[in-house]
């Protein structure tokens, strides 16, 4: 988020798009509502379902699965077409904007009508209320991000940001909600295939910080992998990591993988879940470290399965980051229970054992405060500097004397931070940015321009123009030594620049100059490293409308895409709607969590949600001949079936099916519940939703496309 | 669709469980009750022992005895709402809203308002298991750490540290997050991802 849910309070207009906050984020609610009560904001939901969320709005929009980036860049083009947009911003914040503009000038609001199922009428109706209504804050989740254009269309929702000039405010910004209540940390410190903590990504440049961070030389780490060029290659991904263990696609690894570690994840909310258990099966070891068995346990049937008690986070300590890129800090509750041991012992346990663990803790003595000093030391890209343990903590102790309005400490012995310090917070003395690229507030206080991270200037590839990348003079935050755009800091310490020198002098002495560390510059439309430089709509693999793949077609197959072939023009097949003549989306349910090991181990939880189902329209039901509670079958392009309760509902229209995703212990409503340990399964049981999800993959990220495939249903 | 043995619907007893007792039988017995006389409010029913009638007055704006509260946060989602806990003898007797966090401002959703049930539920894995000729078997935490060990690095040695993958997680804290992807480093692969891929 680049704002806060606190400051969605002063919004004077919401748009959520693929995000049903209602059941996802409940407790946001009551800041989004006074939003809607107080200052008398509009709420739009654009999604499939009319769920909680759009209940509550007062502008729903129905799209149809996968079609958002073409309804986005119809608002963007009807802002622009109306003369809406915020000149002055553009002009002096944004890049590559007249680029964007010529694509964005496809998508009328009767070529948008024929995309994505929403009357040209409401579209004009849409971009009209956010014109008026500003700032708006834009608010996406999951329905944004898992489709084969996932990375074209959240950018899409930041462009109608930038054009609206809604960036950098308070009650504007891009607000995404993020799931997990530590994937906003987890994320940070890039538990990912393709980078070293702090979004270092895997340059010799990155191993080299991280290993003077590490105290190791980075020698002792280059000797630790087959080959130097390993270590700047990505790894395989949750999405596809099993495609490792089955070897059949073409792969580009030095192994297949063999052992799988699963330290705290569910496998069942992973897409192609029958491909997951055929390798969890496969695996020469498989270790699962979690509170419960979760559903990868009961499936592999093999003697290569170990299950490690992991404690609950109750049962230890340690810092987590916030959708508000808050800090705070879980004090523990309770010693871990039963013979379970928390994830730093079982860690240490594991890295004692491979022979490691002088190198792997060499400054690590208090367990887990000096892994927190250790990251403030090194996590210089994103501002993890000043949330030192002890003011985390501090910040926990004193939470009373944070205002709900602006997240500031108004006295106390936290006053003048914000709340949780979020991040970038560059120092000790810092307060943490409660708003990112806030130019109206001194960067010693939390404000911030925009990053300066490709290149002073651009010679764009689609208009043959040369533009300066970085901000327009006058744009500068109070007390800026420099009154206009700059450059990022670097050579303040020869050698090292603002995100490697571990002295952090660099970042000390642009603050004291008034300056941002990462330079002053312009928030592209154009970002000419991706496929698709500005977003445009493309059909999903398996589309529904065959008549718009040859308007919009996807892309062509990615071999080693993180390692493994992925497919898209040789998937993309116009056929598949005759036999699959449904869209599948998936989601949540305010009850459950993830794939739900947790909560369905809950009874109180299981209590309130006890059952799997899919929604079906009234309508498609009666054609279909299926009744309430019947049983139906749920079956993929790709052959694999579910049988779950049928729920029927005008929540989804008569083309769409949805299904929840939180459930395991069944297949095609057989229960394998005696093949958990005995005395912890779960309380309830269904078929995975995931089962049926079809075969899609974002084209930078590799998220899987579950919003978005086919299928067929017939009655059980 | 299946509902497991254990979640029989039983009318008349909201909550079942003297099991609790496996943490501390003294307090498990005070919090059975205390936990009774609350679901039996909510559900209208009469409590009609002297007993626990009394638990339900003292209980309602007292402390437990020697009690104290550790101010923690949910693990569901993001939005990062505060939790009071109670705690006594060590064993984590009661949950509280935070009614001036600053974020969430005492409200909770379902799973934060069970939040308590992550720690006190009989489904927690009680100690190391193995699958040992497809029955589920436990193994003390040297044999575990001894096997998976000796595992890990005879692939190493055969195929190399690209044998192994590892799927991490949005749900532990920050420094352990980094402790993953640290680990990796050192082992030697970037193997390495988590939720927030997907």
């Amino acid at each position: 988020m680049t704002n806060s849910l606190n400051d969605i309070r002063h919004t004077k207009s919401m748009i959520f798009i693929g995000s049903n906050a209602t059941e996802n984020h409940p407790v946001s609610m009551q800041h989004i509502l006074h939003a809607k009560e107080v200052n008398n904001a509009p709420i739009i939901v654009v999604d499939p379902r009319f769920t909680k969320l759009a209940a509550k709005a007062t502008e729903f929009v129905r799209v149809r699965p996968g079609s958002d980036c073409a309804f986005i860049m119809g608002l963007v083009n009807e802002v622009i077409a109306n003369g809406w947009e915020d000149k002055e911003f553009i002009r002096t914040r944004v890049a590559g904007y007249q680029e964007m503009v010529e694509v964005a000038k496809h998508y009328t609001p009767e070529a948008v009508e024929d995309v994505t199922g929403i009357p040209a009428e409401q579209t004009r109706r849409v971009a009209k209320i956010l014109a008026q209504n500003r700032p708006t804050s834009l608010t996406w989740c999951m329905g944004g991000t898992q489709h084969t254009i996932g990375s074209s269309i959240t950018r899409a929702f930041c462009i109608l940001q930038l054009v609206l000039g809604n960036m950098g405010k308070s009650g504007g910004g891009t607000n995404i909600f993020r799931g997990h209540d530590n994937v906003q940390g987890a994320t940070d410190m890039c538990v990912l295939s393709h980078s070293l903590p702090g979004y270092y990504g895997l340059s010799d440049g990155a191993w080299k910080h991280w290993c003077r961070v590490w105290d190791v030389d980075y020698d002792y780490i280059v000797g630790r992998f087959p080959d130097k060029e390993w270590m700047g290659k990505k790894g395989f991904t949750l999405a596809r990591w099993y495609e490792g263990v089955l070897a059949e696609e073409e792969l580009e690894t030095p192994s297949p993988v063999k052992a799988l570690i699963q330290w705290g994840c569910g496998t069942n909310s992973n897409s192609q879940y029958n491909r997951v258990v055929k390798a969890l099966n496969k695996l020469e070891l498989l270790v699962i470290v979690d509170p419960f068995p979760t559903a990868a346990a009961a499936l592999t049937k093999t003697d290569n399965v170990y299950l490690l008690p992991g404690a609950s986070q109750y049962e230890t300590s340690g810092s987590v980051t916030s959708t508000s890129r808050q800090f705070q800090w879980r004090f523990k509750v309770v010693d871990p229970v039963y013979d379970s041991k928390d994830d730093y012992e079982i860690m240490s346990l594991l890295v004692s054992k491979l022979g490691f663990a002088d190198e792997f803790y060499k400054n690590i003595k208090e367990v887990p405060e000096d892994i927190t000093r250790e990251i403030n030391k090194g996590t210089l890209t994103i501002g993890y500097n000043g949330q030192t343990p002890e003011r985390i903590k501090k910040h926990m102790e004193n939470w009373h004397t944070f205002d709900i309005e602006d997240l500031q400490a108004k006295g106390g012995p936290c006053d003048g931070d914000y709340y949780g310090m979020p991040w970038p917070c560059w120092t000790e003395e810092h307060p943490g940015t409660p708003i990112l690229y806030d130019v109206s507030k001194p960067v010693a206080e939390g404000g911030l321009p925009f990053r300066n991270r490709f290149g002073l200037e651009k010679t764009y590839d689609s208009s043959g123009r040369k533009e300066n990348q970085l901000a327009a003079d006058g744009v500068y935050n109070p007390g800026s030594e420099v009154k206009g755009g700059y450059p990022e800091f670097k050579d303040v310490v020869p050698g090292t620049n603002w995100k490697t020198d571990l002295t952090q002098e660099t970042l000390k002495t642009a603050i004291k100059r008034g300056m941002a560390p990462f330079g002053n510059a312009r928030a592209r439309c154009v970002v000419w490293n991706f496929p698709d430089q500005v977003p445009i709509h493309r059909e999903p693999l398996h589309s529904p409308r065959p008549d718009l793949i040859e308007k919009y077609p996807t892309y062509e197959d990615q071999p080693n895409h993180y390692r493994v072939m992925t497919r898209y023009k040789s998937e993309q097949k116009p056929e598949l709607v005759k036999e699959f003549p449904y869209v599948l989306t998936t989601g949540r349910m305010v009850e459950h969590m993830g794939g739900g090991a947790e909560t369905r181990s809950s009874k109180y939880l299981s209590e309130l949600q006890p059952e799997m189902y899919a929604e079906i329209n009234p309508r498609l039901a009666n054609n279909l001949g299926i009744r309430k509670d019947d049983m139906v079958v749920i079956e993929s392009p790709e052959g694999s079936k579910i049988k779950v309760k049928a729920f029927i509902t005008p929540r989804v229209d008569d083309k769409t099916i949805f299904l929840p995703y939180h459930f395991a212990g069944t297949l095609m409503g057989e229960s394998y519940l005696k093949d958990y340990p005995e005395g912890h399964e779960p309380y309830v049981v269904g078929d995975p939703g995931n089962t049926v999800t079809n075969y899609g993959y974002d084209i930078i990220t590799q998220i899987q496309a579950t919003k978005d495939g086919l299928c067929k249903v017939t009655r059980a | 669709m299946a509902i497991s043995k254990n979640l029989k619907p039983s009318p008349g007893k909201s909550v079942s469980s003297g099991r609790r007792v496996t943490l501390n039988p003294k307090v498990a017995r005070r919090s059975f009750l205390k936990l009774s006389a609350a679901t039996a409010a909510l559900s209208g029913a009469a409590m009609t022992t002297k007993l626990t009638g009394k638990a339900v007055a003292a209980e309602k704006t007292q402390p437990y005895t020697n009690s104290t509260t550790v101010r923690t946060i949910c693990t569901y989602c993001a939005v990062g709402c505060g939790i009071e806990a109670e705690v006594q003898n060590g064993v984590w007797v009661r949950q509280e809203v935070a009614a001036d966090h600053p974020v969430s401002r005492g409200a909770h959703c379902c799973k934060g308002a069970g939040a308590i049930d992550m720690v006190i539920s009989e489904k927690r894995l009680k100690s190391p298991m193995k699958r040992v000729n497809g029955k589920w078997t436990t193994i003390s935490w040297d044999q575990a750490m001894d096997e998976i060990g000796n595992k890990l690095t005879e692939l190493r040695e055969n195929d190399g540290p690209d044998a192994l993958h590892f799927n991490g997680s949005a749900k532990v804290s920050t420094e352990m997050a980094y402790l993953q992807r640290k680990f990796a480093a050192f082992w030697g692969s970037n193997n390495v991802d988590h939720q927030a891929r997907i």
